[in-house]
């Protein structure tokens, strides 16, 4: 683990520099047992997956501080409460309008369509964190053979519920935004609602599937 | 009866904003704050009005009639602002009388401008605050920027004198923008060169600011900064704070505002968080350069504004607002 700053107000406690189960379960013990010490002098607690983003309330506290105490707190997580991962099934209707670019993908992967669908429906999938527009997951690990480099050029808007894949990973659009990941289908389950805690359908740690809806 | 403000005409761009939402980070919810901070904050010590939805507005021609006396104040870029014939004084409340119709014809210096009143427009508060998230329509009214026609309920309407910023307080806002920055975490992903040019005092590397910028970010155009070639062009994503300077493939900075809380490109830099209001100002051809300072600078700096905050707050002594 590395605590680095990162601003005025804020640090990176860092826990390894690639994507993998074992660098995301203690991002995920390290944001859990963040949350439960309840302290006023942080305000935002962003985990990703290799870092957790702390930002701080500089008058209540210090840089110094806080990273003395953050080393200190953090250096055994074998035993954090957790609330357990939830499981979500997500129905997605896959190709043509719904996702524009499966034919790609399946060109770009030398399969057919149906296939690319197959082998997006048979992973399970681990959030590994929720961002870039409220609600979205980032998930992994897609199947290396279905994996597909980003757009050259972003789409402007597409619509929300929109499935993509992009690299190794997988994630969906909770809402209508711009979007740079290939899209392959689109769900109608709702990802986000501002008016019900906890806002986010997924959270970090949760566990996907998708099904195909015909 | 609550008072009610029409909209005649919403300029190019206006929206409810407050100091935006904090704590909701883990699930992807941005702060949506208003841009310029400052400029809020003088509105809510001239109102006394801590915390209050207060209109962001971007360009010319906006209009509000008046149903009943309100006392309103505006903060932000200089704008000529009329109250039917009698020009109002930019960082100033004021008394509108029923009737009336506040209209702002041109913007001298800046580019958003921050209008409020004294009292607190009805508006949906979503996870604690007021603001507009654009992109995902809520907060503000019904998510949405303000149409001519809509009308603003003011609740809690008070009676109070008016008063006005000391100039001293009063920000620069006009191009060329120089932007205080720190090293970011991927700082050394750059050639030593490129990062001399893009930061060094006496090198100034000048970007201009493009067409593609928004309440998300700013793309700056100029001489592109160069990665090393060990480095990766993009990250794993990862959270990141606003004021936060990013670098895509192409090279070409991208300055992060308060709309999103992961990115995936290279952070190069972090704009001092004294500096960050001025974003609010940046607009289309505008200059800006860079100007690398320690974390330590930064944290003297912000102390410096923070007592510049103060200040405003001991105009009408009204409730400090916490940062």
């Amino acid at each position: 683990m590395i605590i680095q700053r990162y601003a005025e107000n804020a640090l990176r406690i860092v826990f390894g520099s690639r994507i993998d189960m074992e660098v995301h379960e203690r991002v995920r013990r390290a944001f859990f047992l963040l949350i439960s010490m309840h302290r006023n002098d942080i305000i935002e607690i962003i985990p990703s997956f290799c870092s957790c983003l702390v930002i701080y309330e500089g008058n209540r506290t210090s840089y110094d501080t806080l990273a003395d105490l953050l080393k200190a707190s953090l250096a055994d997580l074998s035993d954090v409460e957790m609330p357990p991962p939830q499981v979500h099934v997500i129905p997605v209707r896959y190709g043509g309008d719904y996702g524009p670019d499966l034919s790609f993908v399946a060109k770009h992967c030398q399969l057919t369509d149906a296939e690319v669908i197959e082998r997006h429906c048979a992973e399970i999938y681990t959030v590994f964190t929720v961002g870039f527009t409220p609600g979205f997951p980032y998930m992994g690990t897609l199947d290396e053979s279905i994996a597909a480099p980003r757009l050259e050029t972003p789409r402007t808007r597409i619509p929300a519920g929109s499935v993509g894949i992009a690299q190794r990973q997988t994630g969906i659009y909770p809402f209508e935004s711009p979007a740079g990941w290939r899209i392959i289908g689109r769900t109608e389950v709702r990802l986000f609602d501002p008016a019900l805690p906890p806002y986010s359908l997924m959270q970090i740690g949760d566990k996907v599937r998708f099904t195909e809806e015909v | 009866m609550t008072p009610a403000i029409t909209v005649r005409n919403p300029g190019l761009l206006s929206l409810i904003v407050d100091l935006g939402r904090s704590g909701f980070g883990a699930v992807g919810v941005p702060s949506s704050s208003a841009l310029d901070r400052f400029a809020c904050q003088a509105l809510y010590s001239l109102l006394a009005c801590a915390n209050a939805p207060v209109l962001e507005v971007l360009g010319p021609r906006f209009a509000l009639q008046f149903d009943a006396d309100v006392v309103c104040a505006i903060a932000g870029a200089k704008v000529k602002a009329f109250l039917d014939d009698t020009p109002l004084r930019p960082w100033a409340s004021f008394q509108a009388k029923k009737g009336s119709l506040l209209r702002v014809k041109e913007i001298g210096e800046g580019f958003r401008y921050y209008i409020g009143f004294a009292g607190k427009i009805k508006a949906e508060a979503v996870m604690g605050s007021y603001t507009t998230n654009l992109e995902c329509r809520f907060g503000g009214l019904n998510g949405v920027p303000l149409k001519s026609g809509d009308i603003l309920h003011l609740e809690d309407s008070r009676e109070m004198g008016t008063n006005v910023v000391p100039l001293n307080l009063i920000p620069p806002m006009n191009s060329p923008h120089i932007l205080r920055v720190m090293e970011g975490p991927e700082a050394d992903s750059f050639t030593v060169d490129s990062c001399r040019h893009f930061w060094e005092k006496g090198s100034h590397e000048l970007f201009s600011v493009s067409t593609n910028l928004n309440r998300t970010g700013i793309r700056l155009e100029g001489t592109p900064l160069v990665f090393r070639p060990e480095a990766p062009k993009s990250i794993i994503s990862e959270g990141i704070v606003p004021g936060t300077v990013q670098i895509p493939g192409d090279g070409l900075p991208i300055i992060q505002l308060h709309e999103r809380t992961i990115g995936g490109y290279a952070r190069a830099a972090v704009i001092a968080r004294a500096d960050q209001d001025r974003l609010a100002h940046l607009k289309a051809g505008d200059l800006v350069c860079f100007e690398k300072i320690t974390m330590e600078e930064g944290e003297r700096l912000w102390m410096e504004k923070q007592k510049r905050i103060a200040k405003l707050q001991s105009l009408t002594g009204s409730p400090s607002t916490s940062e």
